[in-house]
């Protein structure tokens, strides 16, 4: 890791206090069995319901597109630059180019992240630009760029997923062509259930292996998609864990039924902004 | 703590028992890959390199094309795990870059550059495992790989080291251990059939005096190692051409 | 590699009527050679050669300090390094796009505790732990490079020998470790749960594994699934272009159906293994 030399950071043995909190005895085996025992999640969800969203554009005035995103306590904020001539390439390519960064500010998480991108981070900027690559219309932006920020402000679980839905918000409000508006669910597998828009506890809860003799079912994961939802294309599909096959289908059915729920807001965001930009 | 080993021992063994003037196992392939247009695999002792060839082919950058000669590009990368302490980074460092340099310097004294004008040829060179003497069994790898992509030379280059052993005896092909121990390394890239030397470079020190007879040790090195080379090159025509038959013309 | 319609357009032909350009069907595998123990001061290593895709695996040891939040596991690192060798175009930092998409659907596959047990690395709890690096070196690229590093780095682990651990001495915050100096005592890692990756490309209406690189440039999507005893460890997408739900269902099925049926022939091999005489690229 590259080291930082304009900030003062911490000294590098520190460790966030939860550590000691958790030896308390709050732990994902206990989480589960409560969310279990009770059939209704920690925050008075059931299984199949997703968080209130809020959606709005136009958030960031210097930059031609942008969106902010409200999943729960989710924070996330997308801007969408010009394009531009691609860098460091001297030759002529007749398609575009998307260039994505998606970085967790270093207050968002519960263990405080530095300003340089680690692996984690890369890897979702890389999964971002494969979702939103299927939807802009690279053959109309010949040899050009665009550039697209994500920033994520409080992650409670489903960060990317709410980075990619801003994200086609913010392209639709800055005139790039597109073909479809994305959008993107996370599902969050343990035991056999289905905790759809999970958050930030219970994406570390489906992480993790529980002890096997209580809970027989090997199944956890974590499953992330991002459809076109009038093409029925999926255009991106991230799950990491460990499923059977049939659980990873009723997982993929749910986040598909999903997805056309966030199309009405997505439209009335999109709708709002085109009557704003007519009226005088 | 060890006591301080000696490079040559009384009765004229090295630490690994070869005698002052042997050279190392050589054992080589040429056309290992498919894909580059020219490959080989040299192992000298434990030392194991992998080179390719690419080219001749149209320059990329049009700014460094020349009219009248083909430009050399190489590359010199060792494997995180060639080493016994793991590297972090294959590549990029000060001494990668200057051994690729002094590759292409050895390089550009033999192939015939002005065939190709307005082109490119990349060398690249890949360190499996480094035992001492990586330098000369890359640029032995790098001939080997040139013949097997067909590009003309003027004639074989390789490389040798020699070394001094009891500040009296020199010593042929130093492995990384007598490397470390602290013996003077002079490292030498001659074309054999003409005596001329390409490239010499040296570590540590000793007397002036001894400089001649070190330098032909480490000449008649490159020699030996030339005709090693050679016969693995005929041997390579020999299966390659054996199904259609030219290869009965050379005897 | 450019491809004209033409070419295109026969690929697709061929994959239609389940007759592949090189007499393949849809779900058949190129040959595949494997070689353990290349690299002789690793702990571990291999080398697969898939057709004409080479990799290079060396797995190498040490000793760390485990995670604060993680007190009980060791780690597992990836590294990949696409050397120039494979094509120009690796030539310095080139390959670093493709390198951090390896190491990071490695990272993915091997999170889960069913696929790779982290807690038998660890020494002492909380103070020490091994750790492995995995080393991949890509030294040719002719398509269908993520299975091929995924069964290398499978044989490369079951091939690695963990040394013993005799005596650990703790002198405050001082802590020693007697590694145990006879080169036959140690244990060995069970990959029998490692995962065994599969890339499915859509070309045309039909799904087609271990794709050439001539097919890899004609796929409209493609689909790497890692699968683990029957248990899917990783599934992403992969390259551009994007597949309807049911195409994704049915390429998640053809994925699985080949990857139990590589893993069984595969684990049959390594352990069928003879340690041979160094023959590595001299063949």
């Amino acid at each position: 890791m590259p080291i930082d030399h304009k900030r003062i950071n911490g000294p590098e043995e520190s460790v966030p206090y939860e550590l000691f909190a958790r030896l308390s005895g709050i732990t994902s085996e206990k989480t589960f069995e409560e969310t279990q025992s009770a059939n209704i999640r920690t925050d008075g969800r059931k299984f199949d319901e997703q968080r209130k969203i809020f959606l709005k554009n136009g958030v960031v005035s210097q930059a031609k597109g942008s969106a902010y995103m409200e999943m729960g306590q989710t924070k996330v904020m997308v801007s969408v630059f010009d394009p531009r001539e691609i860098p460091n390439r001297s030759d002529y390519s007749l398609k575009g180019e998307i260039y994505c960064e998606f970085k967790f500010a270093p207050f968002s998480c519960p263990k405080r992240r530095l300003h340089q991108q680690d692996n984690e981070e890369k890897q979702y900027s890389s999964i971002m630009k494969k979702a939103l690559e299927s939807t802009v219309c690279l053959h109309e932006l010949p040899n050009f760029q665009v550039d697209i920020y994500a920033l994520v402000l409080h992650n409670d679980g489903s960060a990317l997923s709410a980075a990619i839905n801003a994200a086609g918000v913010a392209l639709a409000e800055a005139g790039v062509p597109i073909y479809d508006i994305v959008a993107s669910v996370t599902v969050g597998v343990q035991q056999g259930i289905n905790f759809l828009d999970p958050t930030l506890s219970e994406e570390q809860m489906c992480q993790t292996q529980l002890t096997t003799e209580k809970f027989p079912n090997p199944n956890h994961a974590v499953v992330i998609i991002s459809k076109l939802p009038m093409q029925q294309q999926l255009c991106q599909f991230h799950q990491t864990g460990y499923m059977s096959l049939d659980q990873l289908k009723s997982a993929l059915e749910l986040l598909t039924k999903t997805c056309e729920t966030i199309v009405p807001l997505v439209q009335k965001c999109l709708l709002s902004l085109v009557t704003n930009s007519i009226k005088p | 703590m060890s006591r301080k080993k000696e490079l040559l021992s009384k009765v004229g063994l090295r630490l690994d028992g070869r005698r002052a003037d042997e050279l190392r196992r050589i054992r080589c392939k040429l056309g290992v890959f498919t894909q580059p247009d020219g490959s080989a695999y040299i192992e000298q002792g434990l030392t194991k390199v992998l080179a390719a060839v690419y080219g001749p082919h149209q320059v990329r950058s049009k700014q460094k094309a020349q009219h009248d000669t083909c430009i050399i590009n190489t590359q010199f990368s060792m494997a995180v795990f060639s080493t016994n302490e793991r590297k972090k980074r294959p590549r990029g460092d000060r001494k990668s870059t200057e051994l690729s340099m002094h590759l292409q310097q050895a390089l550009l004294a033999v192939i015939k550059t002005e065939l190709y004008p307005w082109s490119q040829i990349d060398v690249y060179v890949e360190v499996l495992h480094a035992d001492g003497g990586i330098y000369p069994a890359c640029v032995n790898a790098a001939t080997l790989a040139i013949i097997d992509a067909g590009i003309p030379i003027k004639e074989y280059v390789c490389a040798c080291t020699a070394s001094l052993g009891n500040n009296d005896v020199p010593m042929l092909d130093v492995s990384h251990q007598e490397e470390v121990i602290g013996g003077p390394t002079l490292t030498v890239a001659a074309l054999p059939m003409s005596g001329k030397i390409v490239l010499m470079e040296m570590s540590q020190r000793f007397h002036l005096d001894h400089l001649p007879k070190v330098l032909d040790k480490a000449l008649e090195g490159c020699k030996d190692i030339k005709a090693i080379l050679d016969e693995a090159v005929k041997k390579h025509i020999q299966d390659i051409g054996s199904s259609t038959g030219w290869a009965n013309t050379t005897s | 590699m450019s491809l004209c319609d033409a070419e295109k357009t026969f690929i697709l032909h061929g994959v239609k009527e389940n007759f592949r350009v090189d007499g393949r069907d849809r779900e058949g595998y190129r040959p595949i050679e494997l070689e353990t123990n290349i690299v002789q001061h690793a702990f571990g290593s291999a080398r697969l050669r898939l057709a004409n895709t080479d990799v290079l695996v060396a797995v190498k040891l040490e000793i760390d300090v485990p995670f604060p939040e993680r007190p009980f596991e060791g780690k597992l690192e990836f590294f990949v390094d696409c050397s120039a060798n494979a094509t120009p175009d690796f030539e310095g930092r080139g390959g670093e796009t493709l390198a951090a998409e390896l190491a990071n659907i490695l990272t993915s596959a091997y999170r889960s505790p069913q696929t790779f047990n982290l807690k038998k690395l660890c020494i002492l709890k909380g103070r020490k732990c091994w750790k492995i690096c995995v080393d991949i070196l890509i030294l040719e690229c002719g398509g269908n490079l993520f299975d091929a590093v995924s069964l290398a780095v499978k044989a490369a682990l079951h091939n690695s020998q963990i040394p013993l651990i005799k005596s650990i001495n703790i002198d405050g915050d001082n802590i020693e470790l007697n590694v145990s100096d006879s080169v036959f005592d140690c244990e060995k890692l069970d990959v029998a749960n490692a995962p065994v990756m599969v890339t499915v490309c859509k070309i045309g209406d039909q799904c087609i594994v271990d794709p050439s690189l001539a097919e890899e440039q004609c796929s409209v999507g493609s689909v790497v699934v890692a699968i683990s005893q029957e248990y899917f460890s990783t599934v992403t997408s992969i390259g551009k272009g994007s597949l309807h739900p049911r195409t994704m269902c049915n390429s998640l099925e053809l994925g699985q159906k080949v990857g139990i049926r590589l893993n069984k022939a595969f684990m049959e091999t390594l352990h069928n293994i003879q340690p041979d005489e160094d023959v590595g690229f001299l063949k």
